[in-house]
């Protein structure tokens, strides 16, 4: 498999173009030589290095050209990126096949209902939500932001309906044990009272001195100006409260009555102060959107046009990557079935990846177990009663400093008896270990104690429960590939890149793991790298 | 509670199964341990394929019954837990045991380096009951070391050490192993001991 042809594509895949190769031979010279050597990828290759054909540089969605020849791709997962890649490629004349080791399409995309199964290694659960639209629960990606234009055209293409997700709720609260007793408060007093205080305090110790930069006292006044409007200080520079935060009283007959301020030094006691933004991170922010009945309305969409594709139970345990396509050989029904294809493309998250029998080079190899996998963790409740509307909480995020981490109310089915909200989402891997290694009702009885300090009585209300330990889920045993800046550097060109014919691909292959579209992205670089290989063999329709 | 928990979960796991497809339900060791349960570093999962018989049953039972894999710090070992008291319940001990069995074991390639000749002497307080070649003792209930993930080897004697494994009552075997675990005194006496495995055959 080290063949001349591959490791010429692992030294000139996808650089800038500049290269510094020497021209002892002219670039024509060149291209036929590694043409003799390598083959029409070769060629490919090597005109990207010297800057005769464009790279892929981006991921947006490729036009691919249509096939004139016989092609056939070997998908390894049914998650979003391998639907991704399927559809697309099956369209264009491919000859595409999904190996899914699941008993279900989805990947991580995953909503359930009544009598649904969720396949932990350990702890298995079902579902027994009442049989109701309104009463789903999204264990994994459960909203869309405005900017994810990927995801959003699949949407639209595939039919899926959407509908506003609410992320940013003031009304909901914040509890923190560190602060005032563990005693819930608005998120709106949280945020306007603790940045009254902090705008007051800076207002008042402001001097013109204390910068870099040479700022005048009309510029030091302009600042205060604007603490001012930051902090809702009234015209002394005091902050006396604000509407902001909410009023004491909601009566409209007679004239408002500002609350009394939190004591600022209390609230800077809180951790919260580092998630109070997270409404307006780039991501996160609003608008978002969810489909109407479940996120995985998307993945159902791409299996109405290829689920004929897509085989179940299915589960790789070797990959051989020929000098010509790729062997992949799988359990089906207990026995192993050997199948070769022009490409392979690899959705299998790379944790599992490294277990399984590969020819990989040495450096792809060890890149597979260098990212650590992602270990969050889910709750949904039934609630007997949707209590949070009569706190005036329609959808939205109470935050906590405990565990559980966050409450979600859900934005659809509003007024109506019941409902499905979120009960426990960790982001850091202690907590999720802590739940995962309880038995499903005690990781309930866990997040119910917890809850219960946000909204009294909480435990009353709660039906039934769903728990999702993503990194003990059947064939995924991992979130989110948990890159930092080190690792992306120094390993994310050598998964990303292809070994010969063979793909690697998902969310973690992307600079934005834990999102569908980073998913698609990732997807989308890979069929385009193999349209532009195809284009240059001349193996498509002109 | 934590038993009438897992009860619950494994009523509730029947009730699926009972749709599920046919197939092979062992397959699911694969998922962790890799193509022929060789191990998955990945995962931290080790080579399960090739161990005894015996050892295999012995170590699934102490899973199943919470003797092994319970400790927080022992995050692989409490991850196998629930899955072990789930082949019990709802497959069996032997047939996944049986399973692995037929499936193809290969030496796994050495990820550890360490002083060969410093693991040889230390090894010495092993043989008696793991052999001169790591060839293990069923007579003695010792498996075998040669031929196993080193990274394994490495965490269960660090875990011996810390009392993450060998503690609870019902595991008398790893009790014993726990009372010796005093003549590899720090890391780099388990680092060197497994270097030496790594080089019996």
């Amino acid at each position: 498999m080290q063949s001349d042809t591959l490791s010429m594509q692992r030294r000139n895949n996808y650089n800038d173009g500049s290269t510094s190769m020497k021209r002892a031979v002219s670039r024509r010279d060149f291209l036929n030589l590694a043409g003799a050597l390598g083959g029409s990828t070769a060629v490919f290759r090597a005109a990207v290095a010297l800057g005769i054909l464009p790279a892929v540089a981006h991921a947006e969605r490729p036009e691919l050209a249509t096939l004139n020849k016989s092609r056939k791709v070997l998908i390894l997962g049914a998650g979003i990126s391998g639907l991704t890649a399927a559809y697309e490629l099956s369209r264009k004349g491919y000859e595409v096949q999904v190996l899914e080791a699941s008993f279900r399409a989805g990947g991580r995309n995953m909503t359930v209902r009544n009598g649904d199964r969720i396949d932990e290694t350990g702890y298995q659960q079902v579902c027994n939500f009442d049989k109701d639209p309104d009463l789903y629960f999204n264990c994994g990606p459960a909203r869309i932001p405005g900017h994810h234009k990927s995801l959003l055209n699949y949407c639209k293409e595939l039919d899926v309906e959407l509908a506003p997700f609410i992320n940013d709720n003031r009304l909901a609260w914040v509890q923190d044990d560190s602060m005032f007793g563990g005693k819930p408060v608005r998120a709106r007093e949280f945020m306007t009272d603790s940045r009254g205080f902090v705008a007051e305090l800076m207002s008042k110790s402001l001097k013109p001195e204390q910068f870099a930069a040479p700022m005048t006292n009309d510029d030091v006044e302009r600042l205060r100006e604007y603490l001012k409007y930051l902090g809702s200080l009234d015209p002394s520079f005091k902050y006396v409260g604000s509407s902001n935060a909410g009023l004491a009283v909601h009566d409209y007959t007679n004239p408002d009555v500002l609350k009394k301020p939190l004591d600022g030094r209390e609230l800077l006691k809180s951790k919260f102060m580092a998630i109070m933004s997270f409404g307006e991170t780039d991501d996160q922010a609003a608008m978002m959107m969810e489909p109407v009945g479940g996120m995985d309305r998307v993945p159902a969409g791409f299996l109405r046009k290829i689920g004929h594709l897509v085989q179940l139970e299915s589960q790789v345990q070797k990959i051989k990557v020929l000098s010509k396509g790729v062997e992949v050989t799988y359990r089906r029904n207990g026995a192993y079935v050997t199948a070769k294809a022009d490409y392979v493309l690899n959705c299998i998250p790379m944790h599992l990846l490294a277990g399984i029998e590969h020819n990989f080079p040495k450096e792809f190899a060890a890149g597979l177990t260098s990212i650590p996998r992602g270990k969050l963790f889910k709750i949904g409740f039934q609630m007997k009663e949707r209590f949070w509307e009569k706190e005036g909480i329609y959808g939205g995020i109470s935050w906590t400093l405990q565990d559980i981490q966050q409450l979600w109310y859900p934005a659809h089915g509003i007024n109506r008896q019941k409902g499905v909200m979120l009960g426990a989402y960790t982001f850091d891997p202690a907590a999720g270990e802590k739940f995962a290694r309880l038995a499903p009702a005690d990781r309930f009885k866990l997040a119910i104690a917890q809850g219960e300090k946000i909204h009294p009585g909480y435990g009353s209300y709660v039906e039934t429960g769903v728990s999702v330990a993503w990194h003990q889920m059947n064939h995924m045993l991992g979130c989110a590939a948990q890159w930092d800046e080190e690792l992306w550097k120094k390993w994310f060109k050598t998964l990303q890149t292809p070994v010969g014919n063979h793909y690697l691909m998902g969310d973690q292959v992307s600079y934005h793991p834990g999102w569908q579209e980073g998913a698609m992205a990732s997807a989308h670089f890979a069929i385009a790298d193999i349209d532009a290989r195809e284009r240059a063999a001349g193996s498509v329709a002109a | 509670m934590k038993r009438l928990n897992r009860i619950a979960a494994g009523i509730a796991l029947a009730l699926v199964l009972g749709s599920a497809s046919a197939g092979n339900d062992y397959d699911y060791c694969l998922l962790c341990h890799g193509a022929n349960a060789n191990g998955n570093y990945g995962i931290r999962a080790p080579k399960i394929s090739g161990m005894e018989p015996w050892y295999l049953a012995r170590q699934l039972e102490n899973f199943a019954s919470g003797a092994r894999g319970v400790p927080p710090e022992d995050a692989a070992g409490h991850e196998m837990g629930p899955v072990g008291w789930r082949v019990k319940t709802e497959g069996s001990l032997e047939g996944a045991v049986k399973f692995i069995g037929t499936l193809e074991s290969r030496r796994p390639a050495p990820t550890m380096t360490g002083d060969v000749a410093h693991g040889k002497t230390l090894y010495a307080g092993c043989v008696a009951c793991h052999g001169a070649k790591g060839e293990g003792n069923p007579s003695v209930q010792a498996p075998a070391l040669a031929a196993r993930s080193d990274w394994y080897l490495a965490t269960q004697l660090a875990n011996y050490q810390k009392g993450l494994r060998g503690t609870d009552a019902r595991d008398t075997y790893g009790a014993q192993m726990r009372a010796i675990i005093s003549t590899l005194p720090d890391e780099k006496a388990i680092v060197d001991v497994v270097a030496y495995i790594n080089t019996l055959k």
